[in-house]
């Protein structure tokens, strides 16, 4: 696959906009779209949202995931109404608390040393996307691009260290669960073709009647 | 319909081929919609049915354009497994792509003949097409995801050193493997090629 396919399959997924038109309720072959109001959010999929954007008939809204704000459902979270210690912002919330969701993903994965999951098995595709044609619609666009692109580093540094381990240890199977397809593609057909060759290298090495080889 | 024929379109090596089902009928269906829709007013709706047609084209021609490609790498073996087959049990070409096979390996010998065999002295001028095209490399490494929980599959060594062990797969995950352990997985469909 190349990465063009893959866009195409991350297209598929579904995003909530805001419609200033107002249409009734279509039939499309892969499943049916609600009643479009206008001001009233929908859910479609991305292909549709970003045509609608292009043609200025629908607002953005980005996926709750891709915020660079306040996490109010974490639970040491307590605004406190009255007194007012020093190490209080204007908003009477405690500094230290302010928790950012992007970059908790981030802080998560570089703790971890396997692959930890991921808010969306699309993200890079649909941060991609959102952030190229509907930069206004999200706020702190340019935080999320940084934060996004740290993430995607540390994951495909991770990819290159196990590749790399799985080679040396000359390991027959490894498990990769929450890789997304991106990262997958990226650096999959490079891996399973160096495999393939040390396969046969090695096969090579072992003469036995159960391998055949072809005459020319 | 189309997240069904999406992962199957992109399959690795193995020479594999699922049976297609109605892939002409599905794009008649198509036209079918198109032609009610444009009935009814409303630019928008019919760019949108459009739109979405345009994607489900890409899909199907995407996938066909694997299948021919599969076909013209390994016609021979393909046409041999069609020739070897029961009768009763499925083909994995539909009716054209046979044809089309056929076609091809006709054509292939004729080119052959005419630019180098009948050139060559008399006893050099049969090519064994099944011998000379390589076979699909069933040992290849394959990305997978499962989707039925699988138990004890065995993992063969690579090395001398190394035991066979057992793994099981579960639902959800992701792994690399050899496509030979897992093939008849894949038949069954209880594992996805990524």
């Amino acid at each position: 696959m190349d990465a063009a396919e893959v866009e195409f399959l991350a297209e598929k997924e579904l995003v909530t906009i805001i419609p200033n038109f107002s249409l009734d309720k279509i039939y499309l072959i892969g499943g049916d779209l609600g009643p479009f109001n206008p001001g009233l959010p929908v859910e479609v999929p991305l292909w549709l949202a970003i045509n609608l954007k292009q043609r200025q008939k629908c607002r953005l809204i980005p996926p709750e995931w891709m915020d660079v704000g306040l996490d109010l459902t974490v639970p040491e979270f307590k605004p406190c109404l009255g007194l007012c210690a020093a190490s209080m912002d204007p908003l009477g919330f405690p500094l230290s608390l302010k928790i950012k969701k992007l970059e908790k993903i981030r802080d998560h994965e570089r703790k971890e040393e396997t692959f930890t999951p991921m808010p969306s098995p699309y993200y890079m595709e649909l941060t991609k996307l959102l952030l190229n044609h509907a930069s206004d619609n999200i706020p702190k666009a340019d935080e999320i691009r940084t934060l996004i692109k740290d993430v995607w580093d540390t994951r495909i540094a991770k990819l290159r260290v196990s590749a790399d381990s799985f080679v040396r240890q000359q390991e027959a199977h490894a498990k990769l669960d929450n890789l997304t397809l991106m990262e997958i593609n990226t650096s999959g057909a490079f891996l399973t073709q160096a495999l393939n060759h040390m396969y046969k290298l090695r096969t090579n090495l072992q003469p036995s009647e159960s391998v055949q080889s072809q005459d020319f | 319909m189309t997240e069904e024929l999406d992962p199957t379109a992109q399959d690795s090596d193995g020479g594999s081929e699922e049976v297609v089902l109605t892939p002409a009928e599905l794009i008649e269906n198509l036209e079918q919609e198109e032609n009610l829709r444009r009935a009814k007013k409303g630019d928008l709706k019919v760019s949108i049915h459009r739109m979405e047609m345009e994607r489900i084209r890409y899909v199907l021609s995407s996938y066909l354009r694997c299948r021919l490609m599969k076909i013209e790498k390994f016609f021979p073996h393909i046409l041999e497994k069609e020739k070897t087959a029961h009768e009763g049990e499925l083909s994995s070409l539909s009716p054209e792509e046979l044809v089309f096979a056929k076609q091809y390996m006709a054509n292939t010998e004729t080119y052959l003949k005419n630019v180098a065999l009948k050139h060559m002295p008399p006893n050099l001028q049969m090519v064994d097409l099944l011998r000379s095209v390589p076979k699909p490399d069933l040992d290849s490494y394959v990305f997978l995801r499962v989707k039925e929980r699988q138990e004890n599959i065995l993992v063969e060594p690579e090395t001398d050193e190394q035991r066979d062990y057992v793994i099981d797969l579960e639902e959800g995950s992701q792994h690399l493997i050899r496509y030979k352990t897992i093939a008849p997985l894949v038949a069954s469909g209880a594992v996805q090629l990524i």
